[in-house]
């Protein structure tokens, strides 16, 4: 055995081989062209349509008045405050899609692996941990790639409009990338903790969704007899949603903590419950 | 020195409150591979899925080349066909079985390498690239053996090998272990008997969650000073005449049948030592056909004929 042994068999190295497989997963499977299909119509459908629109708006020049007052018309006045109202376009629409994406993507981290029996295969040659961190990192990773790829398209829906702004819409993109990546953590986390304990990656967004629907209705129901139960509501991935939407560029990571945090208390949780179980 | 691989002291499991295992102590050396058996239900496959690390023990300790079963220190040395596992249906064989052996830490030329070379030794090299939906069950089965395989590790658990494989695949899977236990020291649970006396030199008897060693006389070998047995396995003929003609010969103290036309021969050496022949000479004489002739007792003899009379 030693004699071949020629690379480390550390912690990084198995998030990054559980990662390249989850990259794998997407662009050589069937259900993984599937997603990249989805994922491509819808964006542009958003690409062609809304945000086309705030782009030709712009382009007409009407942005001090009319197009602010079509946005205000809609409840969309805030997308305004982007220096880029493409992007400004593109933030509301990411902060809805990709956490929606999020319970379909992440769903199947490690309960498919249990339910085959696969996870006995791969336990030998890792450790649990590595295997619920793996999974977790190979999620963000695949999330992460679809982000940056509707991004990029956007910028160059920008700099088909006005090449010289591919400064600034090159800041709205990282700005918009770090945070959406921050957005989507505690949502992928969610979904790693409820891999860990279910079935199914369909029982996984059911429960996910009836976790975001509900749980937020049962905390204030509670907590109008206790009160203090109601900062587990802080607990909930996307509880930030409604501050997040009126901020724009980096000043949205100003409440980067709260996503970070739900990130942490999730993993941990997830962690703990893979540890104790039965493979 | 003793090279201890695996070391079990009172270890128990319970399943809810019913008792899968019950205060297991065991200590087994690297070498010859070791047989586990017992009736269904004895506990076989929960002791092996604790020694993996799959499960976690309800009492006791349980310690795998010094460490804790599931350690990352242990990445590599073990391999295990688990019972019930399959592939990822996403994937081909190959693609999964070089990720298994990059995560035993080979770099990607020698996983794929590895990866043929355990197809091969299970007669599949050619379905490398297939999906695992494309393959038969006991396809599917030899796959699962090959990847116990990659790297070479120092044990290699084997959980019901032979079951649903047909007799040819089950020798290629005999010849594959007999092949590897010169680096590796196996534990295979079965219920196939004459399989493990083939292979195995070392048996622990599980029954009811509590664990037996026994070491498996090869051949001949002496029992006390001067006792002996052969198993004789003939065709069909009546089983008195046999039993009288070969309590004939001098030196056999006792002849009996141990099932249908199966008799357990019990000599004494020291007045006899080359009793095979003197057998075999008897059969000549009387023209009965043997398929069989084996120094010693049966596997199944040697462990439940003891097993049945301490009960």
């Amino acid at each position: 055995m030693t004699t071949l042994l020629k690379s480390s068999t550390g912690f990084v190295k198995h998030l990054l081989l559980f990662s390249q497989f989850e990259i794998k997963r997407l662009l050589m499977t069937r259900k993984g062209a599937m997603t990249v299909l989805t994922f491509a119509v819808v964006w542009l459908l958003i690409l062609y349509y809304p945000i086309r629109l705030a782009s030709s708006l712009v382009m007409r020049g009407q942005q001090s008045v009319d197009v602010f007052r079509i946005f205000e018309f809609f409840g969309f006045d805030f997308l305004m405050i982007w220096q880029i109202p493409e992007f400004g376009v593109f933030w509301a629409f990411a902060l809805l899609i990709f956490p929606t994406m999020s319970l379909f993507l992440a769903a199947d981290q490690t309960c498919s692996d249990r339910e085959l029996g696969t996870i006995r295969i791969l336990a030998l040659r890792s450790t649990r941990e590595r295997l619920f961190f793996g999974r977790f990192s190979g999620a963000m990773l695949v999330q992460t790639l679809l982000i940056l790829v509707a991004l990029v398209c956007t910028l160059l829906l920008v700099m088909l409009r006005d090449p010289g702004l591919f400064a600034e819409g090159f800041n709205s993109m990282l700005a918009i990338i770090v945070n959406l990546v921050i957005t989507i953590l505690p949502f992928t986390a969610m979904m790693a903790l409820l891999s860990s304990v279910l079935k199914s990656a369909r029982q996984v967004t059911l429960w996910a969704v009836l976790i975001l629907m509900f749980l937020s209705g049962v905390i204030s129901i509670f907590s109008h007899y206790l009160p203090v139960l109601g900062m587990l509501k802080h607990l909930i991935p996307g509880y930030q949603f409604q501050e997040l939407g009126r901020l724009a560029q980096w000043d949205t990571l100003q409440i980067a903590y709260v996503p970070l945090l739900q990130t942490l208390v999730m993993l941990a949780i997830g962690y703990w419950l893979i540890r104790r179980q039965s493979l | 020195m003793i090279n201890s691989i695996i070391e079990c002291r009172e270890v128990s499991h319970f399943y809810g409150s019913l008792p899968a295992l019950s205060n297991v102590s065991f200590e087994l050396e690297a070498g010859d591979p070791v047989g586990l058996v017992g009736p269904n239900g004895a506990g076989k496959t929960t002791l092996l899925n604790l020694i993996c690390g799959f499960l976690l023990p309800g009492k006791g300790q349980i310690s795998v080349f010094g460490q804790s079963p599931g350690a990352a220190g242990l990445i590599g040395r073990i391999g295990a066909l688990p019972q019930d596992s399959r592939f990822d249906p996403n994937f081909s064989i190959g693609q999964q079985l070089v990720l298994y052996g990059r995560l035993q830490g080979l770099n990607a030329g020698i996983a794929e390498q590895e990866a043929q070379r355990v197809m091969d030794a299970v007669d599949l090299g050619n379905m490398i690239d297939q999906k695992p939906i494309s393959l038969s069950h006991g396809m599917v089965k030899r796959v699962l053996i090959a990847q116990a395989l990659i790297g070479t590790p120092d044990l290699v658990i084997l959980d019901e090998p032979s079951a649903g494989l047909d007799p040819m695949n089950t020798r290629t899977i005999r010849h594959v272990i007999q092949q590897q236990s010169t680096q590796s020291t196996f534990i295979i649970s079965s219920h196939n008997l004459d399989e493990l006396g083939k292979l195995c030199s070392r048996v622990l008897l599980l029954d009811k969650g509590r664990m037996t060693p026994h070491q498996i006389h090869q051949g001949d070998a002496v029992e006390n000073a001067s006792q002996r047995y052969l198993t004789l396995v003939l065709e069909s003929y009546p089983e008195n005449d046999v039993i009288q003609r070969l309590q004939e010969i001098n030196g056999i103290a006792r002849v009996s049948v141990t099932q249908k036309n199966e008799y357990l021969i019990e000599y004494d050496a020291l007045v006899e030592p080359a009793m095979d022949l003197k057998v075999m000479t008897n059969l000549s004489e009387n023209q009965w056909n043997y398929k069989q002739l084996l120094k010693g007792k049966s596997l199944e003899e040697q462990l439940f004929a003891s097993h049945n009379a301490d009960r």
